[in-house]
C-alpha cells in the first residue's frame, strides 16, 4: 500500500513541472487501487481496479465472495462498487464469484436515501444491474419487481434529474466532495448503458458537470459558495475530491496522496477525457471574468410554499484569487457555505487559503425544512456524523439571518440575527495563512493571502478574537445586526499592503444599523453597491435583477433557465449542448 | 373472505389471536451508507421471542395490514410502501422514485383494495391493492403529511394530520378542509376502535386534540404535551374510556376519562422520552411503549408500572396488533 502510494504521490510530484498526459494521470490513480500491497484493505475498490488491469482474477474473485459473504452493508455506497465490479469483470470473475453478486442483488435491501446523490447513485446501479440482468422476475430482485420494471422506474428518475438539472440547476449543487458522486453515475452510463440515448444523456451530463467545476475553480480548487462542504475541506480548499479530479481533467493543482474512490470508479468506466474547450475553460486565468449560476435549494419539505426554492451565485475569478457567493439564506441544512475569498498558492496542500465570515446557525426548524426528522433527538442525530453543526464556534452551514451582494471582487455580507436564535453572535475566518493582519484604525482590516492577493474587511461593529486550533484566529463579534464589507485586490495593483488599505480607506463607506443594516459602498471597481437588509441591493442604481439571472452566464459557459441548452465557449472553441434533443454541436479548432 | 372483512370491523375483536409488529430502528451510529443492525419489521412470535421478518431497511415508519388477509401487510418505508406479505416476509416495492421517505399507511375498513399513504410531498392513494396510484394531496397547502386514517365508519372520508394541522376529506381526497390543531404540527391521528366518531390526534407542541363529532371538528383537550412534542395517541380496546399519549418530556400520559384528564405514568422507563405506545387487545390493562433507543417496555397495570421487554438499543415508530390466526 505504502508504496503504491508513494509511486504515485512521486509520480505527481516528480511530473508536476512536466504535466503528465491525462492518460498517464489516469493509470497513476488506477493503479493507487490495483497495486496496493500494503496493510491497508480497499475492498471492492481493489477488486475493480486489478480487474480493470486484468490482473489477478482468482484473487479477485476469491475477495468478492468473501466480502459478500460477509453481508452487504453501505446502501447505495455499496451498490456503486459492485455494479462497477460486474461491469469490468469482462470474463474474469469465476461463476460463483458472479453468481455470488447475482444473489446480492436479491437478498440485500439498499435504502435509497434521502439526497439528490443517493438517488442518482442508486438508479443509476439499479438501471445498469436490471440491464444487465435482463427477464428475471420479481423474485430475482430485492424490489420485488422485474427487470423490466427496475429499468423503467430507474430510467424515468434519472431522466427527470436530468431534465430538471438541465432547467433549474442541481440541488446539491457545487459540492467539492459531493461532485464525484454525480460524475460518477453518469460515467457509469455513458460507458455501460445499452441504450444509445441514456448513453448520450449520460455523455452529455458529464460535459455538464465539469463545466460546472470549470469555471469555478481556481489551480483545481473548487471556489465560492457550496451546497455541502466538509469542514475540513472548507478550510484547506485542496483537501477533497475536487482535487482529483482538476488534477485528472486539468492537471490542474495536486491530487489528494490517495485518490477518493470517487475519482477510480469514474475512471473504471468512461474515464471521460473533456474535450478541449472545457480544458481551456478549467485552465484560462489570464482574464478576470464574472462566472454566475442559478441553482436550486434542496427538497423543502416543510415550511415553503415550494418545493425548491432559487440559488443565486457569483463567482469572479482571476489568476491571483476567486470570490464567490450566493445570496444567503438558508439554502441547504447542515453543510452549506455561502461565501469566501481563496487566493492562489503554488502549493495548496495543507494550506489553508481563504477567508469568510457566517453566522454558526443550527436549529430544529432548518432540520425539519429539509427532513423529514421528528424534532426531538434531531440536532443530536445529525451531529452523531456533522460533528460541527451544533457548536458555536462553526464555520459551515448557512443562516437565515445572513444575506449577501457581491459585485465583481466585492462582497458585502449583512446579519440581522433573531435574539432568541442558538448563536447569537457572527465568526469570521481568519486563517492562520494570511501573511499579514494589520487592523487600521479607520476599522478596516488589511491582509496578504499568499503572494497575489490583498483583502480588505471592514467589520461594521466592533470584535474580538478567539484562537482556532491548529491556528488561525476566529472574529467573534456578538452584535445581532452587524456585516462585514469585503474588498479583494491583486497585490499586483498596489506597491503594498499599507498602498492598498490608503487606498480603501479612502473608499467612501456609509453605513447604519438600525432598524437593520444598511451599506453603501464604492468599491475599488468603481461600483456604487447599496445593500440594506431585506431589500433588493442595487449596483449603480439598478437594483439587481434576480427574475433573470441564467442557469450559466459568463464568458466561458451560457445556459439560460427551462432551456436545457449550455454553450460552452472559448477562443475559437465552441461546444452546444442541446439536450432536448440530444445532440452536441462543436465549432472551432 | 367475506367474514375475515366483517371480523376485522369489529370495534374490539374477542376471539381472534394477535402478534405483535414493530417498526424500529437501531439508529444510534447509523447515516445512510454505514453498517445497519437489525432493523426494520419485527414480529413477537408465540414463544415471546423477536423475529426480523423480511429485509434489514433503516426507516419503516408505519405499517398497516389487508383485512381481508391479514397475513399481507403495507409498510410505510423510505423505498416507498411496500407489500410484505407472508406475515411481513416477502416484500415487494409498490411505488415508484416519485414518492420518498413516506409516514404513515392506512387501509381502508371499507374497502380492503383501497389504500392511502402519507408521505413528504403529500397523500397517495391506490384503488386496486397497489398497482397504480394517485395522488390527492394536491389541494393542501402544504403537503408535508405525517398521518392519514380512513374513517371506517364513512366510506370516501379520510383524516390527515400535516404541517398545518388536521385536515378532513369526504371525497376521497379530492378536497380537503381544515379539522383543527390549526397551525400544529400533527405527529399522529387515531380512531376510537370504540366509537367511531371520537377521534384524537397528537401534535408537535400543541398537545393532544380530540374530536367527537365524527372528526369533523378537533379541540384541544386537557392539558398534555403543550409546549413538548407528542408521537403517538392509542385507544384502549379493552377500555372505552383509556387513552395513551406518548411524547418527549411527557413520557407516557393515560387519561381514564376519554381525555379529559390525564395522568403522568413514568414508573419503570429510564427517561420519559417515548415514541409510540400501544394497548394489548386482548389482555386487559397491558400496554407497550417504546423509549427513544432503548427498545420496548410493557406494562400490565395500564402504564403505572413499566419493565424492559426486549428490542434493546431500537427506536420503534410503530407497533400494531395483527390479527394473526385468520388469512391463511
Amino acid at each position: 500500500m505504502r508504496f503504491a502510494v508513494l509511486t504515485f504521490v512521486f509520480a505527481c510530484v516528480r511530473l508536476h513541472a512536466e504535466t503528465p498526459s491525462f492518460e498517464q494521470r489516469k493509470l497513476a490513480m488506477i493503479d493507487a487501487y490495483a497495486h496496493h500491497n500494503g496493510s491497508g484493505d480497499y475492498g471492492y475498490a481493489e477488486i475493480a481496479a486489478k480487474l480493470w488491469r486484468h490482473e489477478d482474477a482468482a484473487w479477485c474473485s476469491q475477495k468478492l465472495e468473501q466480502l459478500l459473504a460477509a453481508g452487504p452493508t453501505g446502501d447505495m455506497f455499496w451498490m456503486f462498487p459492485v455494479t462497477s465490479i460486474a461491469y469490468v469483470d469482462r470474463g474474469q470473475l469465476t461463476e460463483s464469484a458472479r453468481q455470488a453478486l447475482r444473489r446480492s442483488w436479491r437478498t440485500y435491501m439498499p435504502y435509497r436515501g434521502d439526497t439528490e446523490n443517493h438517488f442518482l447513485l442508486y438508479y443509476t446501479c439499479l438501471y445498469l444491474m436490471s440491464q444487465m440482468w435482463a427477464n428475471q422476475p420479481g423474485d430475482s430482485w430485492y424490489t420485488g419487481n422485474s427487470s423490466e420494471q427496475n429499468l423503467e422506474e430507474a430510467r424515468q428518475w434519472i431522466e427527470a434529474w436530468v431534465r430538471l438539472t438541465t432547467t433549474r440547476g442541481q440541488g446539491e449543487y457545487d459540492s467539492p466532495h459531493y461532485m464525484g458522486v454525480y460524475l460518477l453515475p453518469m460515467s457509469y452510463l455513458a460507458a455501460w448503458a445499452s441504450d444509445p440515448a441514456m448513453k448520450k444523456r449520460a455523455a452529455m451530463m458529464l460535459d455538464w458537470l465539469i463545466a460546472d467545476y470549470a469555471a469555478e475553480n481556481l489551480d483545481g480548487l473548487f471556489v465560492g459558495a457550496h451546497s455541502r462542504v466538509y469542514e475540513s475541506q472548507l478550510v484547506e480548499p485542496w483537501n477533497g475530491v475536487s482535487s482529483d479530479f482538476g488534477w485528472l481533467w486539468f492537471g490542474a493543482g495536486r491530487p489528494l496522496a490517495m485518490p477518493d474512490n470517487y475519482a477510480l470508479y469514474y475512471l473504471l468506466s468512461s474515464a471521460y477525457e473533456p474535450p478541449e474547450v472545457l480544458k481551456q475553460i478549467g485552465m484560462d486565468r489570464s482574464q478576470p471574468y464574472t462566472h454566475r449560476e442559478r441553482k436550486r435549494t434542496r427538497n423543502r419539505w416543510r415550511f415553503h410554499d415550494e418545493l425548491h426554492g432559487p440559488v443565486y451565485k457569483t463567482t469572479y475569478v482571476r489568476r491571483e484569487y476567486a470570490v464567490g457567493s450566493d445570496q444567503g439564506g438558508v439554502l441547504q441544512p447542515i453543510q452549506q457555505h455561502s461565501w469566501d475569498v481563496t487566493w492562489s498558492v503554488p502549493d495548496a496542500r495543507g494550506v489553508q487559503n481563504t477567508f469568510f465570515t457566517l453566522h454558526p446557525y443550527s436549529s430544529v426548524q432548518e432540520l425539519q425544512t429539509y427532513f423529514v426528522f421528528n424534532p426531538d433527538g434531531a440536532t443530536e442525530g445529525v451531529v452523531k456524523s456533522k460533528k460541527t453543526y451544533d457548536s458555536p464556534d462553526k464555520f459551515l452551514g448557512g443562516s437565515p439571518f445572513e444575506q449577501i451582494v457581491q459585485d465583481h471582487d466585492t462582497v458585502i455580507a449583512l446579519y440581522d440575527i433573531a435574539p432568541e436564535t442558538r448563536f447569537p453572535h457572527v465568526n469570521g475566518f481568519f486563517s492562520r495563512d494570511l501573511s499579514e493582519v494589520v487592523e487600521d484604525k479607520s476599522g478596516w482590516i488589511f491582509m496578504r493571502g499568499g503572494a497575489s492577493t490583498y483583502i480588505a474587511c471592514r467589520p461594521l461593529q466592533s470584535y474580538s478574537w478567539k484562537p482556532i486550533a491548529g491556528g488561525g484566529r476566529r472574529l467573534f463579534s456578538l452584535y445581532l445586526k452587524n456585516g462585514f464589507v469585503v474588498q479583494v485586490a491583486a497585490a499586483s495593483e498596489f506597491p503594498d499592503l499599507a498602498s492598498f488599505g490608503k487606498a480603501i480607506a479612502a473608499l467612501p463607506l456609509e453605513f447604519r444599523l438600525d432598524p437593520v443594516p444598511s451599506v453603501r459602498f464604492r468599491s475599488l471597481r468603481g461600483t456604487t453597491v447599496e445593500f440594506t437588509y431585506g431589500m433588493t441591493p442595487r449596483l449603480n442604481g439598478v437594483p439587481v435583477d434576480y427574475d433573470h439571472w441564467p442557469l450559466f452566464g459568463g464568458p466561458f459557459v451560457e445556459s439560460e433557465v427551462d432551456s436545457q441548452r449550455l454553450i460552452l465557449k472559448h477562443g475559437s472553441f465552441q461546444r452546444t449542448l442541446d439536450f432536448k434533443n440530444l445532440t452536441v454541436a462543436d465549432a472551432g479548432n | 373472505m367475506r367474514w375475515l372483512f366483517l371480523f376485522a370491523m369489529l370495534p374490539a375483536p374477542l376471539s381472534a389471536q394477535f402478534s405483535l409488529y414493530v417498526c424500529m430502528t437501531v439508529t444510534r451510529e447509523y447515516v445512510v451508507g454505514a453498517k445497519l443492525p437489525p432493523s426494520g419489521l419485527f414480529l413477537k412470535g408465540a414463544d415471546g421471542r423477536w423475529q426480523h421478518a423480511g429485509y434489514n431497511h433503516p426507516f419503516i415508519f408505519s405499517l398497516d395490514y389487508d383485512p381481508s388477509d391479514p397475513s399481507i401487510l403495507y409498510l410505510a418505508a423510505g423505498n416507498g410502501l411496500i407489500r410484505a406479505s407472508e406475515h411481513g416476509e416477502k416484500w415487494k416495492i409498490l411505488t415508484g422514485s416519485d414518492v420518498t421517505e413516506l409516514r404513515d399507511v392506512s387501509v381502508d375498513r371499507n374497502a380492503p383494495g383501497t389504500i392511502y399513504f402519507a408521505h413528504s410531498h403529500g397523500i397517495r392513494v391506490s384503488r386496486d391493492r397497489g398497482a397504480t396510484w394517485e395522488e390527492i394531496g394536491t389541494t393542501l397547502h402544504r403537503k408535508f403529511t405525517e398521518a392519514v386514517r380512513a374513517d371506517r365508519r364513512q366510506a370516501g372520508a379520510l383524516v390527515a394530520g400535516g404541517e398545518e394541522g388536521i385536515f378532513r376529506s369526504e371525497d376521497s381526497g379530492r378536497s380537503w378542509h381544515i379539522a383543527g390543531a390549526a397551525g400544529f404540527q400533527v405527529t399522529r391521528v387515531e380512531q376510537s376502535p370504540h366509537d367511531g366518531c371520537e377521534w384524537a390526534a397528537t401534535t408537535q407542541g400543541g398537545g393532544v386534540f380530540a374530536s367527537h363529532d365524527c372528526a369533523k371538528t378537533f379541540e384541544n383537550t386537557g392539558r398534555i404535551g403543550v409546549g413538548a412534542t407528542l408521537y403517538d395517541v392509542a385507544f384502549d380496546p379493552m377500555d372505552v374510556k383509556r387513552i395513551a399519549v406518548a411524547g418527549w418530556g411527557p413520557g407516557i400520559a393515560i387519561s381514564e376519562d376519554g381525555g379529559k384528564t390525564w395522568q403522568s405514568r413514568n414508573t419503570g422507563l429510564p427517561v420519559p422520552e417515548v415514541v409510540s405506545v400501544i394497548f394489548d387487545p386482548v389482555v386487559r390493562g397491558r400496554v407497550y411503549s417504546s423509549v427513544r433507543d432503548d427498545g420496548l417496555y410493557v406494562s400490565n397495570d395500564a402504564g403505572r408500572n413499566w419493565s424492559k421487554q426486549g428490542l434493546d438499543g431500537s427506536v420503534i415508530n410503530r407497533m400494531k396488533f395483527v390479527p394473526s390466526d385468520v388469512g391463511k
